[in-house]
C-alpha cells in the first residue's frame, strides 16, 4: 500500500481546529485537577480524621473507575439532576475531577516526602499549620511533585481523546470526521497520532526545563 | 522566684513503651543545664515533651510558671517561651539563611519584614554568618547551618533554649564553632537545657549536669560532682566508656576500676 497524505491537506484547518480543542481542555483540565489535587492532597495529610478519610476516598474511586464512565455521568447522567452541561464544560469538568484524584495522590506524596523536622522547626517557632503547609510544606512538595507531576499532564493530553465520545470536536474526532469523508484511515490517524506525540513531547519537555530551573535555585 | 523550667512526675510513653517513667526537673533562669545518658534513655524525648513536640500522658510541665503541656498555650507563647536546635539542623532548604531566620517573627510576631530582616541579618552576624544572608542551607557546612539554625531560634525571642545533640550530625573539625556560639549564648543569660555528648564542652560550659537513663534522672549535680565523683554505678560506667570512647580523661583515674 502507498501512504498519500495530500488527501487531508484540505480539511488543514480542521486539525488545526481539532488540536486547539485539545490544547484548551487539556490546560482547562489540568488546572482544575491541580486546584482539585492540591486541595484533596493536602486533605490526605490533614490532622483530621473526617477530612483524611473524605479525600482517601475521592482518590480511591476516582483511581478506581474510568474516565469513560465519569465522563458519562457528567454529561450523560447530571441532566437527570436537571443539571444539563455543554459538552465542552462537561468534558473539561470531567478531566478535572479525574486529574484531581491522580494529582492529589502525587501531592501527598510530595508532602510526605518533606522531612518530619521540617514541621517539628516550624511548629517549635510558632507556626500554624497552614502557615507550615503554605509556606515551608507545599513549596517543597512542589518541587519533589514535578516528576510525576510531567506524567500526569502526558497523560491527561491523551486522555482527553475520550472527550470525542462527548461529540467535542477535539483532535480525535476531527480524526474521526476526516476518515469518514477520505476513507484515508490510515493516514489521518497516523497524522492524529503523531499531533498527539508533538504535544505530549512539548508538555514533558517544558516540564522538564522547568524541573532544571527549579533545581539550580 | 518561679523556675524557668518545671517539670513534674512526667511520664511519656509510645504505645507500649515507656520512655520517661516520672521524671522530675527544675531550671532556674539563666541557668545551663546540661543532659548526659545513653542513646534510648529519653533524652531527646524529655526535650521534645518540654517544648510541646510530643503529648505527655501524665505529668506536668512549667515554664515560666506557665502550665505549658496539652497545648494549653497558643503558638505565639509558647514560641515565646521555648526555641530548639535539633541534631539534623532542621533548615528549611527552600529558602535563603535571612528568609530561614524571618519566616516565623513576620508570621508569627506580626513584625514588618523590613523590621524582621534587620532584626534577622544582626543575630546572623552574631553567630558570624552576617556574609551569608542570602545563602540557601544547601551552599552550607552543617556547622554553618546549625548556627543559622541558631539564629532562626533566637529570633522568636526564647526565654528557654533547648538543644538535642546539636553537634552529633557534624563534622569534627565543625563542632567548635557551633559550641563557641552556645558558650556566647550561656555567658549571655540565656537559659539551657543542652542534650550532648560533648563531655568537655558540658563540663566547662554547665551549672549543673544530669544523667539519664531508663526514662529516669539517675544523677545529678555540679560538672565537678558529676563527672570527677559520680555517686552512681551506672553513672560511672557511663563516663568511663565516654572516655574509652573519645580518649579524654573526663573522670578521675580511680573512678571506675573498683
Ligand atoms: N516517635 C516515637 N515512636 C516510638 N518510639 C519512640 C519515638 N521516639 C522515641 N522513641 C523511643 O523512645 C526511646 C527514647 O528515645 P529518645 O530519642 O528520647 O532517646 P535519646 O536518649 O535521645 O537517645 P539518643 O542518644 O540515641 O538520641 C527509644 O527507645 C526510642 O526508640
Ligand atoms: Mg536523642
Amino acid at each position: 500500500m502507498t501512504l498519500d497524505f495530500s488527501v487531508l491537506v484540505p480539511y488543514g484547518h480542521m486539525f488545526v481546529q481539532g488540536l486547539l480543542v485539545t490544547v484548551k481542555a487539556s490546560l482547562f483540565g489540568l488546572s482544575m485537577g491541580v486546584v482539585i489535587g492540591v486541595l484533596v492532597g493536602a486533605l490526605r495529610v490533614v490532622p483530621i480524621l473526617p477530612l483524611r478519610a473524605l479525600a482517601a476516598t475521592y482518590i480511591y474511586v476516582i483511581r478506581g473507575t474510568p474516565l469513560l464512565i465519569q465522563l458519562f455521568l457528567i454529561y450523560f447522567g447530571l441532566p437527570s439532576l436537571g443539571i444539563n452541561l455543554p459538552a465542552f464544560v462537561a468534558g473539561i469538568i470531567g478531566i478535572g475531577i479525574n486529574s484531581g484524584g491522580y494529582v492529589g495522590e502525587i501531592v501527598r506524596g510530595g508532602i510526605e516526602g518533606v522531612p518530619k523536622g521540617h514541621w517539628e522547626a516550624a511548629r517549635v517557632l510558632g507556626l500554624s499549620y497552614g502557615q507550615t503547609m503554605r509556606c515551608i510544606i507545599l513549596p517543597q512538595a512542589v518541587r519533589n511533585m514535578l516528576p510525576a507531576f510531567g506524567n500526569e499532564f502526558v497523560t491527561l493530553i491523551k486522555e482527553s481523546s475520550l472527550l470525542s465520545t462527548l461529540a467535542i470536536t477535539e483532535l480525535t474526532m476531527v480524526g474521526q470526521q476526516v476518515r469518514s469523508v477520505t476513507y484515508a484511515s490510515f493516514e489521518t490517524f497516523l497524522l492524529v497520532g503523531g499531533i498527539y506525540l508533538l504535544l505530549t513531547s512539548v508538555a514533558g519537555g517544558a516540564l522538564q526545563l522547568l524541573e532544571k530551573r527549579w533545581q539550580v535555585r | 522566684m518561679v523556675a524557668a523550667v518545671e517539670v513534674r512526675g512526667l511520664h511519656k510513653s509510645f504505645g507500649a513503651l515507656t520512655v520517661l517513667q516520672g521524671v522530675d526537673l527544675c531550671i532556674g533562669e539563666k541557668e545551663v543545664v546540661s543532659v548526659i545518658g545513653p542513646s534510648g534513655s529519653g533524652k531527646s524525648t524529655l526535650a521534645r515533651c518540654i517544648c510541646c513536640l510530643e503529648e505527655i500522658q501524665q505529668g506536668e510541665i512549667l515554664l515560666h510558671g506557665e502550665r505549658v503541656d496539652g497545648g494549653r498555650l497558643r503558638n505565639k507563647a509558647m514560641a515565646h517561651l521555648v526555641g530548639m536546635i535539633f541534631q539534623q539542623f532542621n533548615l528549611w532548604p527552600h529558602l535563603t539563611t535571612l528568609e530561614n531566620v524571618c519566616l516565623a517573627p513576620v508570621r508569627v510576631l506580626g513584625l514588618a519584614p523590613e523590621a524582621a530582616q534587620e532584626r534577622g541579618a544582626a543575630l546572623l552576624e552574631r553567630v558570624g554568618l552576617g556574609n551569608k544572608l542570602g545563602a540557601r542551607p544547601a551552599q552550607l557546612s552543617g556547622g554553618q547551618q546549625q548556627r543559622v539554625a541558631i539564629a532562626r531560634a533566637l529570633a522568636m525571642e526564647p526565654r528557654i533554649m533547648l538543644f538535642d545533640e546539636p553537634t552529633s550530625a557534624l563534622d569534627p573539625e565543625l563542632v567548635g564553632e557551633v559550641l563557641e556560639v552556645m558558650t556566647d549564648l550561656a555567658a549571655s543569660g540565656m537559659t539551657m537545657l543542652i542534650i550532648t555528648h560533648e563531655m568537655l564542652f558540658a563540663r566547662e560550659v554547665s551549672h549543673r549536669v544530669i544523667f539519664m537513663a531508663d526514662g529516669n534522672i539517675v544523677e545529678e549535680g555540679t560538672p565537678e560532682a558529676l563527672f570527677l565523683n559520680p555517686r552512681m554505678p551506672r553513672t560511672k560506667s557511663f563516663l568511663h566508656r565516654m572516655s574509652a570512647h573519645f580518649g579524654t580523661a573526663l573522670v578521675a583515674e580511680e573512678g571506675g576500676r573498683r
